[in-house]
């Protein structure tokens, strides 16, 4: 008897790619041989965008990458442009800075851990992650006036400070948030069929993790510590006390798991930022028009997703030569078509959730 | 004993009846919007000074300003925001220096065509002579002004002219 393969296209328009999005599968029966991936659907250019603006300009545009955590792709931006100047940020802003980063990123894994659910077939535990977002959101918008797109970050410091009537919500928020991740655990987490679909699946071992340069939860699922804010603190990090969590097998389950973990350990961090939050202002001296001196800056933060890197080059003008971003959904992409190999149609779902891209930051 | 986290993951759902309900029946029921929140444009005609700072500051060269120098002023004649280009990020209204440009909390801007979305915040003839030291509005100005500002009000009641966004 002759068997041969087929090509099964899934995508761009697929709801669990998350956006727009496309593999080609070529599948022996229901198992995968061979996976070609497909970006580049959502490309708008921002490279080439942010040659035509100023160096603040370049901000909102930042806003658009990874729109589920908007407040960290702004802070990539600054932090390489800030380096490139040379300028200190002033401590208030520095803590700022990390309320409203670990809030977007806890915005982003609740994302995640609610669509993966809804990816391996359980929608309730979607609603619950999404009710809770909500009023991350809704603190942020307090603080930057919009709901996603925030652009809240300047060079030199943030937009605005902290309104007074933040802080309340915050606080209830924070109470509230183990209790919160409680129920995901004991909804989605602690659920046997969502751990029959997802233990010992998609398994990432710790060599090719690294070899990739896979970053954020995707590699510390298999087991590696590697978290910018504690192997290379920036801004006020190593002020703060908190855990990396990692997996064990470095399969779809850990990954999962190791986000829920991780929002625990930002309200951590956010507590911990609220308790010092120093006075003073929120803007560094900076000249009118923003100038940097010719030459180059490359600066690199830990965002919800992985490592986000940003490259900028000034050729001393008041816009940037070249700007560019090493977005982590697009690296710890570049393993999908290996990873496939060998597993079924199914679960070809579940290891695509569990990387949790953002398309807007893959094709940038 | 397997089947025990389904029965969890049911327990927590069922508590969830017992909770208050997290929505609102949107346009029957609003939530307030917060200070801060980034709607639609208010621009206080009398307070700009037609610098363009604005016109400046925006990514995408949203906003179109004409002026036209009456006596040794500077005066806005028209100030149109091409809102469909808008990212609303807010560098515009953080560029005015004289507190001129605001957000409002209007947020219905959709429209069924396209050149009804453009945002006319100005449009005025500049008058022959501006006078001279005069807190009070020139007569000339002060019928547009308080149209566009009567325009804008129309607009935020739910009742949008052909005209404005």
């Amino acid at each position: 008897m002759k068997t041969q393969t087929y090509v099964l296209n899934m995508g761009p328009q697929h709801p669990s790619t998350h956006g727009v999005f496309r593999i080609i599968l070529e599948l022996d029966g229901e198992v995968v041989v061979k996976a070609t991936s497909v970006p580049g659907y959502l490309h708008r250019g921002i490279e080439k965008l942010a040659e035509a603006r100023t160096y603040t300009q370049v901000i909102p545009y930042t806003d658009r990458m990874d729109y589920l955590a908007s407040m960290l792709m702004n802070w990539g931006y600054v932090a390489a442009v800030e380096k490139l100047m040379g300028i200190e940020v002033p401590e208030r802003a520095e803590y700022i800075r990390v309320i409203v980063g670990e809030l977007s990123r806890i915005a982003s894994h609740l994302v995640a851990v609610g669509t993966y659910s809804v990816d391996i077939g359980g929608f309730t535990g979607f609603l619950y992650c999404f009710r809770d977002r909500e009023r991350v959101l809704d603190l942020l918008e307090m603080v930057s006036g919009s709901r996603m797109t925030f652009s809240y970050f300047r060079i030199g410091g943030v937009a605005d400070d902290l309104p007074p009537e933040f802080f309340p919500p915050l606080e209830k928020f924070l109470k509230d948030l183990p209790s919160l991740c409680d129920e995901y655990d004991g909804l989605i987490t602690g659920n046997e069929i969502f751990q029959a679909r997802t233990k010992y699946v998609g398994i990432i071992t710790p060599e090719m993790g690294i070899n990739y340069s896979l970053t954020g939860p995707v590699l510390r699922g298999s087991g590696i510590p590697y978290d910018l804010r504690k192997v290379r603190p920036y801004g006020v990090y190593d002020r703060f006390d908190f855990e990396v969590p990692v997996g064990k097998n470095g399969d779809c389950f850990d990954r999962f798991v190791c986000r829920i973990k991780e929002i625990r350990q930002s309200a951590r961090i956010i507590q911990q930022a609220i308790e010092g939050l120093p006075e003073g202002p929120i803007m560094a001296k900076m000249p009118k028009v923003i100038k940097p001196p010719a030459g180059e800056a490359y600066a690199e933060i830990e965002s919800s997703k992985g490592v986000l890197g940003c490259y900028v080059v000034s050729d001393g003008s008041p816009k940037p030569y070249r700007v560019h971003f090493r977005r982590p959904s697009f690296i710890n992409l570049g393993y999908l078509d290996e990873l496939l190999v060998g597993w079924k149609i199914a679960d070809v779902i579940a290891i695509l959730g569990s990387l949790d891209i953002v398309l807007g930051e893959v094709d940038c | 004993m397997f089947g025990q986290g389904l029965l969890k993951g049911l327990a927590i759902t069922w508590k969830e009846l017992f909770t208050r309900k997290v929505t609102v029946q949107y346009p029957e029921e609003k939530l307030p919007l917060p200070e801060r929140y980034h709607g639609r444009f208010e621009l206080d005609v009398d307070k700009c000074i037609a610098c363009g700072l604005c016109a400046n500051a925006c990514p995408n060269k949203v906003i179109q300003i004409t002026k036209e120098k009456v006596g040794k002023k500077q005066y806005l004649t028209k100030y149109v925001m091409r809102i469909e280009y808008c990212l609303f990020c807010g560098l515009c209204v953080e560029s005015c220096n004289k507190d001129a440009l605001k957000f409002s909390h209007v947020i219905n801007m959709n429209q069924y065509y396209r050149d009804k979305v453009r945002l006319v915040l100005v449009d005025r003839p500049a008058p022959e002579a501006l006078p001279e030291e005069e807190p009070a509005e020139p007569d000339a100005e002060r019928p547009a002004a308080a149209r566009a500002r009567s325009a804008r009000a129309e607009v935020a009641a739910g009742k949008a002219p052909g005209k404005e966004g």
